[in-house]
Parts: structure tokens; sequence; C-alpha cells
């Protein structure tokens, strides 16, 4: 408890107040703004922090920037819903569901009180998790303080087959991705020997491919090529927004699903792969199944858009768990924020808690202050988000891409990684439109290296023997739970029975 | 689905995966003391790009290309504007922030959508000085300044 307490401190100092104010006001703007997901909005705005800190010290730098990387992840969670209930096309993936019913409710002028559930959901959702994510912290890492190589080696083979059994519709593809993603990991110096590897004599390599270059070319650039070659017509009005306070029986209504949501979105959101799309759809299918009315879904009931808004942002709260106590990003969002945190040579995991208390609890109580601004930003200011919508592409296309490439080259400060970043543009469009998922690529660049260190160190302990992973209990059921997660929805396919799959996270 | 991309795809990752093998086999394998080199890990991972490639190959032979109806792509605009975005980054270095970014948005604006020129202006103006105020001036930070003969 005294930890939290010190991560309020942290969180409550006047520039750390101020960097999650603009994280989760940027956040709900990425959220509202079709085509730009939390992905990119993250991948995007890293170098804006990195250029914003450039003057504090390493360790409160790292946790400014922490502080607002993560109040962009979850404010777009409250953004999404937006546009889904108003337009009909959710901002994100994961309020592909909501739009069922809150456009429903729009259509009936109902769609004041479906945002306010909205937020109303998202706040007490991110709350549970919050508390979840306190107690849960310090056990799990203090089990995986007692890990060896070996069994981190099979923890980090589970993440990334948790994460390719559901990307995508394509398994094999999925994995080509994962394994793509090592394979560039290993590009540079090698850490352990000092030896270079494929880097052909190009200076520029030495260091490897930077992370932030890849990500933001990926997802940002690649998410911008496709909103022009793919132009949308989008002439659907916009539904009027009304009054904003729900009545009561709404608000009694909604009580119920609003608390499942919570409880089936975190544990969907701990689980490595099943990201908050996938916990947004169960739980609507959950409430569906034990309504009352079911025949009530679809035409706009409140509980249609509580369930899945309090699932998302479960979700997003859940999946911090593995990342700040394992060091294990459960999805695509995560792994860019662990890469982010990298670069500050903060290094997620069961450490994290010892080493870098203030990184680790500040942003822990920046999220209950984060959650809190959200909802007070939200009721008020949703007509003004809703006008967000309205932004021509005209301007916002061609202004990622100049910030893209200013973010890169502040960073890096060469013109090599922006004909890189462009590079990474064109290959992210082509992957994706082609069902490469790219959220495996990347995870597989930002755990390539520990893998291999790690994988290295057991073998150099165990004399090159390959069994060592066999051989230690605990990393023989991770193992173990890895294959069962790739050969169960596969068994599944072959039963003719559908699998549900991530399609983004 | 698409068929011919996903055969290139597969090829060109079959190809990646040689190269990342042929290549670790050329990485000396000194080790310190230990029976595992920087090569094997490569190795390996080439190794397992190989067999999947080889896997979406035959697996590219029996799905059927489901054709949608195709969109018209918007090729002009887009070469339009990932040519003049290389050129940024090659003129970045040579005449400025302020110059390239402003001229790389007003080329982007009119070529998204032709008129309000002087919005374009504006926007582009607003954003390139702005940044290159905030970042500079105020953050300290470095970004190539005027050219020469303006300075």
């Amino acid at each position: 408890m005294t930890f939290l307490l010190d991560g309020f401190q942290t969180a409550l100092q006047l520039h750390n107040l101020f960097f999650a104010f603009l994280g989760v006001l940027i956040g709900t703007a990425v959220g509202v703004l079709p085509g730009i997901g939390p992905m990119s909005g993250v991948a995007l705005l890293i170098p804006v922090t990195a250029s914003m800190t450039s003057g504090f010290e390493p360790a409160q730098a790292a946790t400014s920037s922490i502080i607002l990387l993560a109040g962009v992840y979850y404010g777009a969670m409250y953004g999404g819903s937006t546009t889904s209930i108003l337009l009909n096309t959710p901002g994100e993936s994961s309020s592909v569901v909501t739009a069922l019913d809150g456009y429903q409710m729009a259509k009936q002028g109902r769609a004041g009180s479906a945002l306010a559930i909205a937020a109303i959901g998202s706040f007490a959702a991110g709350i549970v998790s919050l508390i979840a994510l306190v107690l849960l912290a310090e056990p799990l890492s203090n089990v995986a303080l007692k890990f060896g190589p070996a069994e981190y080696f099979s923890l980090m083979i589970l993440g990334l087959a948790a994460v390719s059994g559901l990307a995508g519709n394509s398994m094999t593809k999925a994995w080509m991705m994962t394994v793509f993603g090592l394979l560039l990991s290993t590009i540079g110096l090698d850490s352990v020997s000092g030896v270079e590897r494929f880097t052909y004599n190009i200076s520029f390599l030495y260091g490897g491919l930077e992370f932030l270059t890849v990500a933001v070319g990926l997802f940002a650039l690649g998410e911008v090529f496709k909103a022009i070659l793919h132009k949308e017509q989008n002439n659907d009005r916009i539904a009027k927004i009304g009054r904003i306070i729900p009545a009561k029986e709404e608000l009694k209504e909604s009580a119920g699903p609003i608390a499942r949501g919570s409880l089936l979105g975190f544990l969907v959101g701990i689980l490595p792969g099943a990201g908050a799309t996938l916990a947004s759809f169960f739980s609507y299918m959950l409430e569906k199944k034990i309504s009352k009315h079911p025949e009530k879904f679809g035409k706009g009931t409140i509980a249609g858009v509580a369930a899945p808004e309090s699932a998302n942002n479960a979700a997003s709260g859940g999946a911090m768990i593995p990342l700040l106590t394992l060091g294990i990003p459960g999805s695509g969002t995560t792994a860019i924020l662990m890469g982010a945190l990298m670069m500050y040579n903060v290094q997620p995991g069961p450490l994290l808690f010892d080493e870098h208390p203030d990184v680790a609890w500040g942003l822990i109580a920046s999220m209950f202050i984060g959650n809190v601004m959200l909802l007070i930003l939200n009721m008020p200011l949703v007509k003004i988000f809703a006008k967000i919508i309205e932004t021509p592409p005209k301007y916002l296309l061609p202004l990622i891409i100049a910030i893209s490439i200013f973010g890169v080259y502040a960073v890096q400060v060469t013109t090599f990684d922006i004909f890189l970043l462009l590079g990474f543009g064109v290959l992210g469009y082509l992957l994706a439109t082609n069902d490469f998922p790219l959220a495996p690529l990347v995870l597989g660049l930002v755990l390539g290296p520990m893998i291999e260190n790690n994988m290295r160190r057991a073998l150099t302990a165990s004399n090159g023997d390959f069994f060592v992973f066999i051989e230690k209990p605990i990393s023989f059921v991770l193992l173990i739970a890895a294959i069962l997660w790739i050969a169960i929805p596969f068994l599944m396919k072959l039963k003719g029975k559908s699998v549900i799959v991530n399609e983004d996270m | 689905m698409n068929k011919t991309f996903d055969r290139i795809a597969t090829l060109t990752f079959l190809a990646i995966g040689v190269l990342f093998m042929i290549g670790s086999l050329r990485i000396s394998k000194s080790a310190y003391g230990s029976v595992v080199g920087p090569n094997v890990f490569p190795f390996l991972l080439g190794l397992i790009l190989v067999l999947l490639s080889v896997k979406l190959l035959f697996e590219t032979m029996r799905y059927r290309s489901t054709h949608g109806e195709k969109q018209r792509l918007q090729y002009k605009k887009f070469w339009t504007i990932f040519i003049s975005s290389i050129f940024y980054a090659i003129l970045l270095e040579p005449i400025g922030y302020v110059i390239t970014t402003f001229l790389f948005l007003i080329i982007g604006f009119q070529t998204m959508e032709k008129g309000s020129i002087w919005k374009s202006i504006i926007i582009a103006a607003c954003f390139s000085l702005g940044v290159y105020g905030l970042y500079v001036k105020m953050l300290q930070g470095t970004l190539p300044s005027w050219p020469i003969w303006l300075r």
C-alpha cells in the first residue's frame, strides 16, 4: 500500500498530471478519429513524448512518457465508443460491438445516454481492473522472480504462441510475421559477443533496426497509406446527442452489465493474445445469453452498450498485468508500450517493481487519475469530441505523415531512418491488407533480443543441451501450454467449428 | 484474399529465410566458452521461416481466391504523396525543416483534394513553423535549420 501512496505522490506531481491529462485527451481524440487506432496513436506519440521529456532526468522522463502513452491507450478505448454510437463507424475494432446497440439508441434519440453509459461503464471497469492490478502485481512479480533463463524463454514462447494463435485469419501467416519480427531483431551488434550480424558494413544498422521507426512505419504510415488508397466516402449524418444525463432506470439497468463486463474484460485482458476486441465481443454475447429479453439486443438496449464498453476498458487494464509483472506484452499496443519503456532503459518485468518502483507505481496511480479525468472530460465535452469526427482527411493524412517523419528524425537524427520509415509504411500497408497481421511482427521485434539472450544463457548453462527447456518443470508446463494454445484452435477448426479471431489488436 | 500477393509474399519470405540462413553461416562462431554462438538463433529462425513459407505456399494452392468487388485504388494520389515524402526526406537536411515541411504539406493537402489554397497555406505554415519553434527554440532539440543562403 505504501508503494501505491508513493505512486500517487509521483503521479500527482504537476507535470505528471499534465502528461496524464494530455495523454487521455489525445487518446480520446485518437479513439474518435476513424483510421487511427490505439496502436498507431501510441506509436506516433512515442517520439513526441521523447522530445517533450528530453530535459528531464532519465527515470523521470520514463515515468512521464509512459504515463502519457498509457493515457493514450485507455483514452482511445473511451473515445472509440463515440463514433460507434454516433456514426455507426467504430473508431477502433474493440468498439465494433458497441455500434450494434449504440447506433440504434442514437437513432431513437438516446445518443446522449448511450455515450454517458459508455463513459460510466468505462470508468467503473477501469477502476475495477486497476484494483485487481494493484492486488496481483506484487505476488505475480514475486513468482516471476524465481524464473531462470529457461523458464523465461518458455514463458516468452507462450506469449508469442498466444498472440500468433489468435491474430488474423491464417495462423501460418501470423507465425511467419512473428518469425520475421524475431529475425529483424537479430540485425545489428550481438549483445552477448559484440559480433556484427547482417549489417553489411552499413553503419546505421549497427544499433539494429530502431523499434520506433518500425512501429511508426508499420502502423501509423501503413494506415495513412491505406486511407489514401482506399478513399472512403463518409456521408453518414452524425446523430444528435441530446440529453447527456442518463435516466435512473437506465443506470439501474446497466449496473449489472457493467459489473459483469468489467470482470470478464479484465480476465480476458490478462490472457496474452486475447485483447479488448475479444473482451467486448464475449461480454456482449454473455449479456445476450443471460438477459431476460434477448430479443431487445441489436435494437437499442442500454446493456448492449454498457457491457462491451466496460469490457474493452477493463481488458486494457488487464493487459497491463503481464506487461508490468512478467515483461510479456499480450497485444500489439502493449508491445509498443514495452518498446517505449525499453527506449528509456526501463525493462518491464518482475524487477520493474524493485528497480523502478516510481515508474511502475506512478503509472498505476496515474491510471486511476486518468480514468477520473476521462469521466470528467467525456461527460460534458462529448459534444466537442464528436466534432473531431468531422476533421477532413484532406488535412489529417498529410499531417500524420509529417508528424511521423518529424518524430523519427527528432529521435534518430538521420535521414536513413526516414527512408526506413517510408519503407515499413509500404510494407505495413501491403501486409495488413493481405491478411498478414502486424501485431505479431512487432511483438517478435520487441521480444527477440530477450528470447535469444535467455535461450543462450539457458543453453550455456546446460552445455548446449536443448532438453533443458523440458527438464525444468515450470518451463515444461509453459511450453505445453504454448503447444495447447496453438493446437486447440487448430483442432476446433478441423472439427468445423468457427474460431473467433482477433482481427486487430 | 489475394492469391497472387500471397504467392509473391511467400516466395519473398522464403528468400528472406534462406538469405538469413546463409548470412548466419558467415557470422563468426566465437562464443567465448559457450557452445551457442551468435549464429545459432538467426539460423534456426531462418529455417523456421523457410518451413512456414513452404507451408503457406501449399495453403495458397488449396484455397480459391475470393475476389470481392475490386475497389478502385487511388494510385495517383498515393504515388504523388509517397514520392513527395521521399523528396522531403532527401531535401530535409540540405534546405532545412521549415521549408521542406511547408512544401510537403501543401503538396499533400492539394493532392488529397484540390482547392482552398489559402487554408492549406495557413495550416502548413502553422504546423511547420509551430513544430520548429516549439521543438528547437523551446525544447532545444535539433532539426535542420534554414538553408545557408537564407541565414
